[in-house]
């Protein structure tokens, strides 16, 4: 900054803010005396701060680069997944809302790419278009409990009307993800999409009924049965192939299925427990043994006739317990239970898996139930259907016995004293705390 | 009380005598004109003189202005009878609309055990965390990582968080006098540990109770017929969240028959709240 004025020697130099050139002019005789740069350099631009939008006189606020990346992204989700526009314009609306609310608007990035998966999800599920958490998770690379915990503020933040997708609805999508036509496989492993629906769809229906749908993730259960379904559309040629086999053969993506792989297993082999249970049912079988490895040829005859099997299984069932019971127990035991057989007989149209007014008696233990831990007469013993959860129990709960206080008795000093370091104590751990930090 | 004999026709001179009717439990249609024996009434004196009798007596004067008093809650709301003093005393059923709908009925028979209790006290006292972090036994203290002294006792084995400000937090308890109990305990410690503690405005905030109502449940059922109340995500958690009303519980249920409730002050709500969930659950114990 210069000190003083070469022509009149005036020491009274002062920085001029008229025009955009800054300019040190002498107050006395109003010389210039040295001047700024008129235009800026390149390094001077990338270095210089941009106005911001509350300095400037711009009108409207231009939306962030974060708004717009998130906005091409969305997009791209929807057209990944084959939104209608009219769809895809309400997502990006409802983006623009979420992006902008409070509790959004300073959260880290990763954070707002899942909420734009939620916006997504959120539109589907208004207008009926059945996806599933598990996809959108796959195609964001997050997995479910991260959406979810975003997906309940989002919904929560903006009072959005949640409706539950049910696992049929998600079928038909599911199945035509596969690539099985003609012209992508080979003859043996081509499968006409609307069969595998067809398939599947009744192999879903079975396992709802034997409880193995309810309060599971949909997505490792819709694998497991379209692979069943695949397998016992052609089953002689197709045993072979294992889970993972199929899945390249259907050219599924590997992010979709191979985190779930451990429940698609788990899955399977439910699945083929119940067909077993049910194909032991078929008479022209005449009682031979249906194991799990081999069910899968008899799968076919099995859901033709599974409303009959099933009430073919739990009478044989009923049957059994009642058996045992009339050895175990006294005639008491019996008339109850006749009573409520012929109450059952009545309404036997219906497939009953639940039989609620039997008597508890002993039952000896299915065949899969052998490393559960459930009490001799529970309740489970009479079903022979039942959520998995309820069959293994996988800790025994152990109650506390419960103590009789009123509140308000007497403390006892020792008791509190128990609770008291002495000074030695004291003495003891700052001294050994000292040397800990010592020697850190 | 509940004898169902079908009741003489009444005298067409009388007023519809609904109003002395009431003792008992009456399951009235109210589209079926009274007294054609077809529906069920509770029996009251057969003489109807003496009914005429104790009408008067009761001060009653027609009965075309009053309402039966419906048990059934479906039909409409209820009012309690003006000017009526019921020879017994006849249940009045709620009739929000936010409880769901309960028919008639005994109770389930299963009562849900109080699994945690958490409740609050003030010492009434600025704390030093440091000193009771160092002088008591069961204490641990992680500024850095949360800014209260975390203290635990054996009996009753419970849990408090001990704050500078002096209030604390008391969980783990199975039950009101227990939580009182216990935080009676840590509040006799920091006493003995030289601090003129106080037990000032203890509080119960939460009390969590579970059950087993011992038949599996279709939770996707439940969640179409119960839409405004529940929320079944299977993708994110294996229960279907119902949030009840009134009373203003939140009721975790799961496939296995298996109920949670939370959000209570008092253990009656806790009842309650089972009692109103339990035949709604009934309702989905076959497949259909």
């Amino acid at each position: 900054m210069p000190s003083s004025c070469p022509e009149c020697g005036s020491s009274n130099v002062v920085e001029d803010d008229l025009y955009s050139q800054r300019q040190w002019v002498c107050v006395d005789c109003g010389s210039v005396v040295s001047e700024g740069h008129l235009t800026t350099t390149v390094s001077d631009e990338t270095q210089g701060r941009a106005v911001p939008y509350h300095a400037s006189t711009e009108v409207l606020k231009k939306p962030c680069r974060n708004l717009i990346a998130g906005f091409s992204r969305v997009r791209a989700l929807c057209r990944i997944l084959r939104l209608s526009s009219d769809m895809e314009s309400a997502v990006v609306s409802l983006f623009e809302r979420a992006y902008n609310h409070p509790n959004f608007i300073f959260v880290t990035l990763t954070k707002k790419e899942i909420l734009g998966g939620c916006c997504v999800l959120s539109v589907c599920r208004q207008c009926n278009w059945p996806v599933a958490m598990g996809t959108i998770g796959y195609l964001l690379g997050v997995d479910n409990a991260t959406l979810g915990t975003v997906y309940r503020e989002f919904t929560k933040v903006l009072n959005i009307e949640i409706s539950t997708i049910g696992i049929m609805d998600m079928l038909e999508s599911f199945c035509y993800d596969f690539k099985l036509g003609p012209q992508q496989v080979e003859e043996v492993f081509a499968e006409p999409a609307q069969r595998l629906v067809d398939r599947t769809s009744a192999l879903i229906e079975l396992a709802a009924d034997a409880w193995i749908v309810t309060g599971r993730q949909p997505l490792p259960l819709l694998f497991a049965a379209v692979y069943l379904a695949w397998q016992s559309l052609n089953p002689t040629v197709r045993m072979k192939y294992t889970f993972v086999k199929f899945c390249k053969i259907g050219q599924a993506p590997k992010q979709s299925w191979h985190r779930s792989r451990d429940s698609v297993v788990k899955r399977l082999k439910e699945l083929r427990d119940v067909l077993c249970k049910l194909g032991r049912e078929l008479p022209w079988l005449r009682g031979g043994a249906v194991e799990p490895n081999t069910v899968v040829p008899l799968v076919d005859d099995i859901l033709k006739n599974r409303r009959a099997l099933l009430m073919r299984a739990v009478r044989n069932h009923e049957q059994q317990l009642q058996n045992e019971s009339q050895t175990a127990q006294t005639t008491e035991c019996d008339d109850e239970l006749s009573d409520s057989n012929r109450s059952d007989s009545h309404s036997s149209k219906t497939p009953e898996l639940m039989d609620p007014d039997q008597a508890g008696c002993e039952n000896p233990p299915d065949k899969e139930a052998t490393d559960c831990q459930l009490p001799p007469n529970h309740w489970s013993k009479r079903h022979l259907f039942l959520p998995p959860c309820v069959k293994s129990r996988k800790r025994r709960r152990v109650d506390a016995p419960q103590l009789e206080v009123t509140g308000d008795e007497e403390i006892s000093d020792g008791e509190i004293e128990s609770y008291i370091r002495s000074q030695d104590e004291i003495e003891t751990y700052l001294k050994v705390r000292k040397e800990l930090k010592n020697k850190a | 009380m509940e004898q169902n004999n079908s009741l003489p026709p009444f005298p067409q001179g009388l007023a519809s005598p609904q109003g002395a009717m009431t003792p008992g439990l009456p399951i009235f249609s109210p589209m079926m004109p009274y007294g054609t024996g077809l529906t069920p009434q509770p029996v009251q004196n057969t003489n109807s003189l003496s009914l005429l009798e104790e009408q008067q007596r009761h001060g009653m004067v027609g009965g075309s202005g009053q309402t039966p008093q419906l048990y059934h809650s479906q039909v409409s709301t209820t009012t309690a009878l003006p000017g009526n003093t019921p020879l017994y005393n006849t249940p009045l059923t709620p009739m929000t609309p936010v409880t769901p709908a309960t028919p008639a009925s005994e109770s389930s028979g299963i009562v849900p055990q109080l699994q945690n209790i958490v409740s609050t006290v003030n010492l009434g006292c600025k704390l030093d965390l440091k000193t009771i972090a160092l002088r008591a036994r069961n204490a641990e203290y992680n500024p850095k990582r949360f800014a209260a002294v975390i203290m635990r006792i054996r009996e009753p084995r419970t849990t408090a968080l001990i704050f500078s400000s002096g209030k604390m937090v008391c969980t783990g308890a199975k039950s009101e006098e227990q939580s009182r109990l216990a935080a009676r305990k840590y509040a006799r410690v920091v006493q003995k540990l030289g601090f003129p503690a106080k037990f000032l405005d203890f509080k119960i905030q939460n009390m969590v109770g579970s059950c087993d109502v011992k038949f599996p449940i279709r939770l996707e059922g439940l969640v179409l017929t119960h839409q405004q109340f529940s929320s079944y995500e299977p993708e994110l958690f294996p229960g279907l969240i119902y949030r009840m009303i009134k009373p203003r519980i939140v009721l975790l249920i799961f496939v296995s028959g298996k109920v949670v409730l939370t959000g209570a002050k008092v253990r009656g709500e806790i009842y309650e709240a089972f009692e109103n969930i339990y035949p709604i659950l009934k309702g989905f114990r076959k497949t259909t």
